[in-house]
């Protein structure tokens, strides 16, 4: 399959996940107001275009809309759910500057999603063992290094039981 | 490993026989029911572990004591677990937490504020600038077209004024007789040869 598009890299999932901007849990709705044509909805038409891709992908629940050719100057428009709505002016902004403030007044800060991550990473401990859906290994006898299953390399004969057992009985006699 | 324990039905026996009899049942294990004991196992007596009353008694009774230390110990852990969680999601830590976030919120409004007004000011000139030019442009605009106007007008003029110039020259009724006779008097000669410039390089002689 082609790629798609004139710019097919914003569809891989390596790019999508490299999205900063991640809302706070009171962020609902975001509307983006700009124009097609004009200099001064440029950073906002690249915002669209670039960006807006990567924060609905870190953002799944957050309803994001865009309205063309409406307005005299573009503007980003915020629904909080306390009601309260947060309006960004964007005219004239590069889209790197406008995804940078809207990092600052709405994301999460860097130490919230590490601490987050930190969080989520203390829920699976790599040391447990069990069904191989939820954890790295099964069983001791699956790390390299460590005895094999007997089920699939023979144990060697003396560590076997029968042979243990027979060299007792010999020894008693 | 995991597998073969949980497919085993039967309790495993305890260390100290506990209150009552033994509490151990025939493990099915690999064999299905209707396979016979093995031949080497046809004559065995399976006798538990014999048990010293008197140990069993200091035993179970030191049992009992950890059993009911590492219990109260386990619940006090469990305990502290859950105030904390529940302090994070509903107490006071919450609380403070959320005075916080409301505080930084609002700062991050000022801050957005600002910005915006920053950006309005910005606005504000630009269109100021671009009301201004559109006036000039107007004025201009009107006084290309009032040029325009008048030089229309003085063409207008001039052409009329050449008229009259040229309407004293035209031949009437009442001069007819007088011109005809001019131009009997006076022939022209037509004979002659321009080059690219106009100006006249030949003139032949005049025939009649």
């Amino acid at each position: 399959m082609p790629m798609k598009g004139r710019f097919p890299i914003l569809r891989t999932l390596e790019y999508l996940q490299k999205g900063e901007v991640v809302f706070k849990k009171s962020v609902k709705i975001m509307t983006v107001n700009y124009n097609t044509h004009g200099d001064l909805s440029e950073g906002a038409r690249k915002f669209v275009f670039f960006n807006i891709p990567q924060i609905q992908y870190k953002n799944p629940w957050v309803q994001i809309m865009m309205f063309k050719n409406m307005t005299p100057s573009p503007f980003l428009r915020f629904y909080l759910d306390d009601g309260e709505q947060v309006l960004v002016d964007v005219e004239g902004k590069d889209h790197k500057e406008i995804t940078n403030h809207v990092k600052t007044i709405l994301g999460k800060s860097d130490k919230v999603l590490e601490a987050e991550a930190l969080a989520k990473m203390e829920l699976s401990n790599p040391a447990n063992f069990g069904p191989k859906k939820y954890f790295l290994r099964e069983c001791i006898s699956e790390v390299e290094g460590q005895v094999p299953h007997p089920g699939f390399v023979p144990l060697p004969k003396e560590m076997t039981g029968k042979y243990k057992a027979k060299l007792a009985a010999n020894s008693d006699e | 490993m995991l597998r073969a324990l949980s497919r085993c039905h039967a309790p495993v026996v305890r260390l100290l026989s506990p209150r009552t009899a033994v509490m151990v049942e025939t493990v099915r294990g690999r064999k299905s029911r209707t396979e016979p004991k093995a031949k080497s196992k046809a004559g065995r007596i399976k006798t538990p572990p014999p048990v010293d009353p008197v140990e069993m008694i200091v035993l179970k009774e030191r049992y009992t004591e950890y059993n009911l230390i590492l219990r109260a110990l386990r619940l006090e852990f469990k305990e502290q677990m859950l105030r904390k969680k529940y302090e994070e999601e509903v107490g006071s830590v919450a609380e403070e937490r959320a005075k916080r976030e409301a505080e930084e919120h609002r700062s991050l409004m000022a801050l957005n504020d600002a910005e915006n007004l920053r950006i309005h000011k910005i606005r504000e000139q630009r269109m100021l600038k671009e009301a201004e030019a559109a006036e000039l442009k107007k004025r201009e605009a009107a006084i290309l077209r009032q040029q325009e106007l008048e030089d229309y007008i003085k063409e207008k003029e001039r052409q009329i004024l050449q008229l009259q110039e040229e309407a004293k020259d035209f031949i009437t009724p009442d001069n007819l007789d007088q011109r005809i006779e001019e131009a009997l008097d006076n022939p022209k000669n037509y004979n002659f040869a321009i080059d690219k410039e106009g100006r006249v390089v030949k003139r032949t002689a005049f025939q009649q």
